[in-house]
């Protein structure tokens, strides 16, 4: 096994647990750390799969991306920001 | 040793080296003292409400919220892994971007990157794969954010307040 692989598999069983924690977790608030794990290992695998410069930046918009998602979210539950000035 | 037996030992130090990297710049940054968006300060106070530390769950919040320190080691990994050094710099700008996109106006991410792109690359002088700070960085993230959010946010909160002094 080379350390590529060694390093894919430990990202795949990461992703699979943080999906199974991600499903059980009943507070929508709390399932986000669990959701931004799952967006580590799954960025991590975009590189590790593809080892090709553009894959950079595949793995950072999808990194980006998933936070900002995660950001809204959030937001939206908290409530969001009052505009109304 | 066994190559595979070397590769999975090889990972535990990288995960290791990963959690000091972006602890200890996240902290320095002030992540903890409160919630840099509503959604991060609504986290946190959703991890006290679970039995977890507020401050804690601050940095818990702005973690999930913008792209942090954790982000920035693991984009610099996957740039030194695809491209050596300029590809961790090509990183590091991508974690800019990123951050001003998440209304983030503070440098956590982009800091935490640069460190890991040269804390890596002397790494991989030493025999080891970026493969591995790859996986590293999983593993570390998954401490913080993926197993008991109430004992990582009382040990975020002990740090924190080592670092307020």
């Amino acid at each position: 096994m080379t350390p590529q692989e060694a390093a894919l598999a430990v990202c795949g069983i990461i992703a699979v647990y943080a999906a199974v924690r991600v499903a059980l977790e009943p507070d929508t608030l709390r399932k986000l750390p669990f959701f931004n794990v799952l967006s580590f290992a799954v960025a991590g695998s975009i590189a590790l799969i593809i080892p090709h410069p553009l894959s950079i930046i595949a793995a950072a918009a999808y990194f980006v991306g998933s936070t900002l998602e995660s950001n809204a979210i959030a937001s939206t539950y908290a409530g969001g920001l009052d505009r109304r000035e | 040793m066994d190559i595979s037996l070397l590769a999975f030992a090889h990972i535990l130090v990288a995960a290791a080296v990963c959690w000091l990297n972006f602890i200890v710049i996240d902290v320095f940054f002030r992540l903890p003292e409160a919630g840099g968006v509503v959604g991060a300060t609504a986290i946190g106070k959703h991890i006290e409400k679970g039995g977890g530390a507020l401050h804690g769950g601050y940095m818990m919040g702005n973690i999930v919220s913008s792209p942090d320190a954790s982000a920035g080691t693991l984009l610099a990994a996957c740039g030194v892994f695809i491209a050596g050094i300029p590809g961790g710099l090509l990183a590091a700008l991508l974690v800019y971007i990123g951050n001003r996109i998440c209304h983030d106006p503070g440098y956590a991410g982009t800091t935490g990157c640069l460190t890991a792109t040269f804390i890596i690359s002397g790494f991989t002088l030493i025999g080891f794969s970026p493969a591995e700070f790859i996986a590293g960085m999983v593993i570390a993230i998954l401490t913080i954010q993926g197993i008991s959010h109430r004992h990582s946010s009382r040990l975020l909160s002990t740090l924190w307040r080592v670092r307020r002094g």
